[in-house]
């Protein structure tokens, strides 16, 4: 049994529509584990179900072995799987150390050592610490979303695109921390536009292509593979 | 020039008590997306059960002003659960409409026990005080101070206690908030509370100022609604340079304008800053 396992689930955003047709996604604890695939297959869609925004119409989702399925955001949020959502992921007129706040709301115990602590880990979000969360650069406001997503010390971390719209050398960094971030036992399940980098850096990957599985193994085999070769990594 | 001088005092000391219901509002729009007018019977509410706690039960008029916060903060939260928050799921613009109903009912809730009869608060008899050549009275100073500490409480509360911080949150970024663990109905009900209380203080401090009647709110809810709209709906410091400019127009319009007119400044307000620069003069920041 891994840490999280989704078995066949059915999401979409209103009664008619399936966006995820029967989905299934196991992470262990402590590996990273990459979502990709084109446009419109569900990635998303995926993620935002495991966290509680969407409710599945059908299927299973549990995390070490508690069913979560149909149960809201919050509460899965203090059960240790942390989500970052790819837009709007910061509170953007709240400061960035209130922002690490918020990250931590809903275990007030011990959060002024754990704000002082991410700030430590990264100064960037020390020095800009009474800035307004809004005039942080894109590659900045994913690392403090990141950060408020760990002021809960999850077990699991979900990041929706966490390069998008960033510039190679930001993304570069930001592949960095995630991979920091693991390294310290947090499990990463991502989607990512960027199949290239995120194939490098995860252990496992799963494709899903409209809605359904597709192929799923480890990263680098993957990565090989002539035909996800062709697909996803442009060549 | 002295006039001007007089009516420039009286548009601060009217626009500071102004920024207190408008701090109401524009604080219950930014968590809960709609302009509940229900303030304006609220504002009533607040400033009639001052009057009871000042004249039936002898009260000073500092200390009955709370008993106006909570009775008006306790109806803000009550309506809202009963009347009003069932039809905010049909729509922010039903709801809207819905609290504009909510605020002739709880007008007649008023009428039925107090009548329509204009009521005073039972205030020291007190003499202007004079200097250079402005007048000034003692209760116009008071009024004065319980809205300034009313403000400084909003902003204490907002900038450093946890469920401030949560209520910034939740009209910064509601679905962010609800990851977070923030819940919203919490959230909610406090903005009710405090923003009606808030409007049930106004509502006292514009009765000390004058007197009392059932559309005692109802008169100044253009006021209140053009200095939030003014200053950006939804943002706490526009509510309060909102109502600071709408209090000092008013009185300035006396120059041109006979009083009766005086009204005219807030939708004149309202019209210019909708036409010009819809977002407010501070833009919308949630405190």
């Amino acid at each position: 049994m891994g840490l999280l396992s989704v078995a066949g689930v059915v999401a979409g955003y209103s009664a008619a529509d399936e966006i995820l047709k029967g989905v299934d996604l196991d992470v262990e604890a402590g590996e990273i584990v990459a979502i990709i695939g084109p446009n419109g297959a569900g990635k998303s869609t995926l993620l935002k179900t495991v966290a509680g925004l969407l409710r599945p119409k059908a299927g299973t989702i549990a995390l070490g072995g508690q069913r979560i399925d149909g149960r809201p955001a919050r509460e899965i949020s203090t059960l240790g799987l942390a989500f970052v959502p790819q837009e709007a992921n910061v509170f953007a007129r709240m400061s960035v150390a209130e922002n690490l706040e918020m990250g931590g709301y809903v275990d007030p115990r011990g959060a002024k050592h754990k704000i002082a602590a991410l700030l430590e880990r990264f100064p960037m979000l020390a020095e800009k610490r009474r800035q307004a969360a809004r005039t942080l650069s894109g590659g900045q406001r994913q690392i403090l979303a990141m950060a408020m997503a760990l002021m809960v010390e999850p077990r699991i971390l979900l990041l929706d695109e966490p390069s998008a719209g960033l510039s190679p050398v930001a993304a570069e960094q930001l592949f960095a921390t995630i991979r920091a971030i693991n390294r310290e036992g947090v499990a990463i399940a991502m989607v990512e536009q960027n199949a290239h980098e995120a194939l490098a850096i995860a252990h496992r990957a799963f494709i899903l292509v409209d809605g359904r599985n597709s192929r799923s193994g480890a990263g680098a085999a993957l990565a090989a593979d002539p035909e996800v070769k062709r697909l996803f990594l442009g060549a | 020039m002295t006039e001007i001088a007089q009516l420039v005092l009286n548009g601060i000391i009217a626009g500071t008590i102004l920024a207190v219901p408008a701090i109401g509002i524009t604080a219950i729009y930014a968590v809960l997306r709609f302009p509940n007018f229900a303030v304006s019977s609220i504002a009533t509410m607040g400033a009639f059960a001052g009057y009871v706690a000042n004249v039936s039960f002898g009260l000073p008029a500092a200390a009955a002003i709370l008993v106006g916060f909570l009775l008006a903060g306790l109806v803000g939260v009550v309506s809202d659960e009963i009347v009003l928050k069932p039809i905010r799921r049909n729509g922010l613009l039903a709801a809207a409409i819905a609290s504009v109903a909510l605020t002739l009912a709880l007008e007649n809730v008023v009428r039925f026990f107090f009548g329509n009869d204009l009521r005073s608060y039972d205030l020291p008899i007190a003499r202007d005080w004079r200097f250079l050549g402005l007048r000034i009275g003692p209760q116009q100073v008071e009024n004065l101070a319980i809205a300034l500490i009313a403000m400084a409480a909003v902003f204490l509360f907002l900038a450093f206690t946890r469920m401030g911080k949560a209520m910034r949150a939740v009209a910064d970024n509601p679905m962010l908030a609800d990851i977070k663990g923030i819940n919203a109905d919490t959230v909610a009900r406090i903005v009710n509370f405090a923003g009606m209380g808030l409007a049930g203080i106004g509502g006292m401090l514009i009765g000390l100022d004058t007197s009392i009647d059932p559309l005692t709110g109802f008169r100044a809810i253009l006021s209140i609604f053009a200095a939030a709209v003014l200053g950006g709906l939804g943002s706490v410091p526009g509510a309060v340079v909102g109502a600071l400019t709408i209090g000092i127009a008013e009185e300035l319009s006396l120059l041109i304008l006979a009083p009766p007119y005086r009204s005219a400044v807030g939708f004149v307000a309202i019209l210019l800053v909708l036409t010009l620069r819809p977002r407010g003069i501070l833009g919308e920041r949630a405190y």
